[in-house]
């Protein structure tokens, strides 16, 4: 019942008015009170309306507060019949149409949320719930009639709230649901799935990827080996694409922890991962350029050599055109990749082909660059390269500058030419009539 | 010009190269120092050389400065006794010395930002008092006698020699090569002119050219070098430059460079390393099961199914999510 205060919510009807259960009813009448007070909290008040019911609204919370600490300390309370009147308690007060979003201008990023007006009670359903779930007691044969897909979809729905603190108990509750059911597991993946692609190619708003990326990062974690084909599948077709997304900022550090525990668990899959990454590079976002190259140097920490050197070179030619980045952020994060010793190491044994990759952007930077911190990083880097593999420094800094003299041995040439041609055209002008044609 | 004019300003250089000399007994007391906080030691001044080839090549500067820059180190180095702290300061000056009398003025790199990339602690004043006490020490004007000096007089002889043939030496072979055995403070105590033929030698013998050898013969010569002298700068030479081509990088052994990014950078470097809140949960094998999909598949057409199988209501024993991972990963060993 939504609305307001049910008329079978009259104080004055006394077996109502309850004590608190465990102090003053005898124990084996505890159970049927449990399954009154939970009746009883099914009424769902409207917290829009700041000054009505205070009192109704108050007595729901207390009694709210009285099954958490029941859920949480008793014994031997669950019964079977107990299972359905708390799932309908719980769906009476979370599972609602959530309120459009102020307007369509809200930016995830920037805006403050709109808060849920009725936290407090909703609070202390959530926090029931998972105690609920996470009870000795709790038998998850008998839960499964109650907690089915209907369940899972409509607890999936609610993930768009703009409330940060419910998404945080949705994502506990999720995470206990998809624990112990093992029946909905797939379900769930396939759901969460299908948000996700509604997510990246129709919609780009959702408000619950980080949290449902943080759940999906625990259940990467567990995955068996060797790696079923819909987990690969899963990360080339949704994780990647996740990338492209506007808002990426808002749920990265979740999604890049997903895709390294898929290479530490599979590493065959290093190659597509890293090649999806630089398809997706962004073009025109530097910020998201600095996220991906952190990205990227912690799937770097985790490669294996031998991928290492199946995918050196189009990673390179990517780092090599970000460290000549304007933005001196980009080139900054770029550079750094020099002070990781493992991805040191890797370079050094692959000297040869990365360093001709490198070399002519970093040293026209380090001529150009506008940032002279930038330059100082740069140092460092040629200093590096020049300790792994002199020889090869040598003939690349020879040809370099060889290169750099033919080119300004041309511009001279053009420059040239175009005096002559001036000249000419002034010469055929004064030889006809002293005029200069126009 | 001419050979004979060639040769005659090769006499001529032979000659002086004796004036451009790092004292031998001071060279060979660096060489005998043991790692010590109190005087310079071979691998600090070899160490201190790399750094002043790094930036000659990070500035652009010519081979030329860098001869020079080492030329004047080593000589001041072997007539007067300095403390380890002080050796960038003074490497530097002469880098600057050299580069002020080789470059031009225009690419010449100023004081502070030689001192910000080179990563030192002193001021551009102490610099340049240094630069005065090395210039008056060494009595320096402009020039110095090198094995450069040689390296191109050798190369031009050589050219002469032979305009109508196909083969010439790549001068900037050399020069590396120069550049790598300059490195080491043993070949400061070769003969300028020595080093520089022996250098000539090597690249002749990989070229595999006879005529060119007959030059070298006919410097070597005119110039009255010894055999046995020349045989024993060519053995080290040779050994050298292998292991300067070797595969096996060399790890810098001394202090680590300084990477400096900022404020907002170093925030963000390891924000991705958190420990998540959530407890990994162990893919089961059975719910893997192949069952009747009796959920509407809601992905528009043209996109391939992503998931074919789905749970059944098989019952599984209850999880408890701690503790349970490792036991139970053993039994999960294929799908």
């Amino acid at each position: 019942d939504e609305g307001s205060a049910h008329s079978s919510f009259i104080p004055n009807r006394p077996t109502l008015l309850l004590l608190k259960v465990t102090s003053y009813v005898p124990a084996p009448e505890q159970p049927e009170l449990f399954l009154k007070k939970l009746q009883q909290c099914c009424t769902v008040f409207d917290f829009m309306d700041t000054l009505s019911d205070l009192k109704m609204k108050e007595y729901k919370r207390s009694t709210l507060n009285e099954l958490v600490d029941y859920v949480t300390v008793s014994r031997g309370y669950l019964t079977e019949q107990a299972y359905p009147e708390v799932v309908k308690m719980v769906s009476h007060n979370i599972f609602r149409t959530l309120p459009p979003s102020d307007s369509n201008e809200f930016d995830p990023e920037e805006d403050e949320p709109t808060l849920e007006a009725s936290w407090p009670h909703l609070q202390l359903v959530y926090e029931f719930f998972i105690r609920f779930l996470e009870s000795q007691e709790f038998q998850p044969s008998i839960a499964k009639k109650y907690i089915d897909q209907k369940f899972v979809l409509q607890l999936l729905d609610l993930f768009d709230s703009e409330d940060p603190r419910e998404r945080d108990y949705l994502k506990t509750v999720l995470h206990r649901i998809y624990g112990k059911f093992l029946g909905l597991r797939a379900f769930i993946r396939k759901q969460i799935n299908n948000i996700f692609l509604r997510f990246v190619y129709e919609t780009e708003h959702f408000n619950g990827v980080a949290e449902l990326l943080e759940i999906l990062g625990s259940i990467i974690n567990g995955f068996a080996l060797p790696l079923k084909a819909e987990h690969k599948q899963f990360l080339v077709k949704v994780l990647i694409p996740l990338h492209t997304v506007r808002s990426l900022s808002l749920f990265h550090a979740q999604l890049a922890y997903c895709i390294v525990q898929f290479l530490e668990k599979d590493p065959t899959l290093t190659e597509p991962v890293i090649r999806g990454l630089l398809k997706f590079w962004p073009k025109t976002c530097s910020q998201k350029e600095v996220m991906f190259l952190g990205e990227l140097e912690e799937i770097l920490d985790v490669i294996e050599p031998t991928q290492f050197v199946k995918i050196q070179e189009p990673l390179f030619k990517q780092i090599s055109r970000c460290v000549s980045s304007p933005h001196f952020q980009v080139a900054e994060r770029a550079l750094y990749y020099w002070n990781n010793e493992y991805i040191m190491s890797l370079i050094e044994e692959n000297s040869s082909v990365i360093l001709p990759i490198m070399f002519a952007s970093l040293y026209r930077i380090s001529k150009e660059h506008w940032n002279p911190a930038i330059v100082a990083l740069v140092y460092n880097v040629l200093k590096a390269f020049m300790e792994m593999n002199s020889t090869l420094f040598d003939e690349l800094t020879a040809t370099y500058k060889s290169d750099r003299q033919r080119e300004k041995k041309k511009e001279k040439e053009r420059e040239e030419l175009w005096k002559k041609l001036e000249d000419l055209e002034l010469k055929r002008g004064l030889r006809s009539d002293g005029i200069i044609p126009t | 010009m001419d050979a004979y004019k060639l040769m005659k300003e090769l006499r001529v250089n032979y000659e002086q190269e004796v004036f451009y000399l790092p004292k031998e007994t001071g060279l060979s007391l660096i060489e005998s120092t043991t790692q010590d906080d109190s005087r310079i030691s071979a691998k600090c001044r070899d160490a201190k050389v790399e750094d002043l080839w790094s930036l000659t090549s990070f500035f652009g500067y010519s081979t030329q400065t860098f001869v020079l820059a080492v030329n004047l180190l080593d000589r001041f180095l072997a007539m007067m006794r300095i403390q380890p702290k002080h050796l960038s300061c003074v490497s530097l000056s002469c880098l600057h010395m050299a580069a002020k009398v080789t470059e031009e003025e225009c690419n010449l790199t100023p004081t502070d930002e030689l001192i910000r990339i080179g990563q030192c602690r002193f001021t551009v004043s102490d610099l340049a008092r240094m630069e005065k006490i090395v210039a008056e020490k060494l009595n320096f004007k402009s020039k110095a006698v090198t094995a450069l000096t040689f390296l191109h007089l050798y190369h031009r002889i050589a050219l002469s020699h032979s305009t109508d043939r196909k083969e010439t030496l790549n001068l900037e072979k050399l020069e590396a090569q120069l550049k790598a055995c300059l490195c080491r403070i043993s070949f400061s105590k070769a003969k300028p002119s020595v080093l520089a033929l022996s250098l000539l030698r090597q690249e002749i013998e990989a070229v595999q050219s006879e005529d060119m050898l007959e030059i070298a013969y006919h410097i070597q010569r005119h110039l009255k070098i010894a055999d046995a002298e020349l045989l024993l700068w060519s053995g080290r030479v040779a050994q050298c430059l292998s292991d300067y081509a070797s595969p096996e990088c060399s790890k810098p052994n001394h202090r680590k460079l300084q990477w400096i990014v900022s404020r907002r950078t170093a925030q963000n470097l390891h924000s991705y390393r958190s420990v998540p809140e959530l407890p990994t949960i162990p893919e089961g094998g059975w719910d893997e099961s192949e069952s009747e999909d009796s959920c509407e598949d809601v992905m528009s057409s043209g996109e391939e199914s992503l998931s074919s199988s789905l749970g059944s209501d098989a019952e599984g024993p209850f999880f408890p999510l701690h503790f349970r991972r490792q036991k139970h990963r053993q039994h999960l060993l294929h799908a």
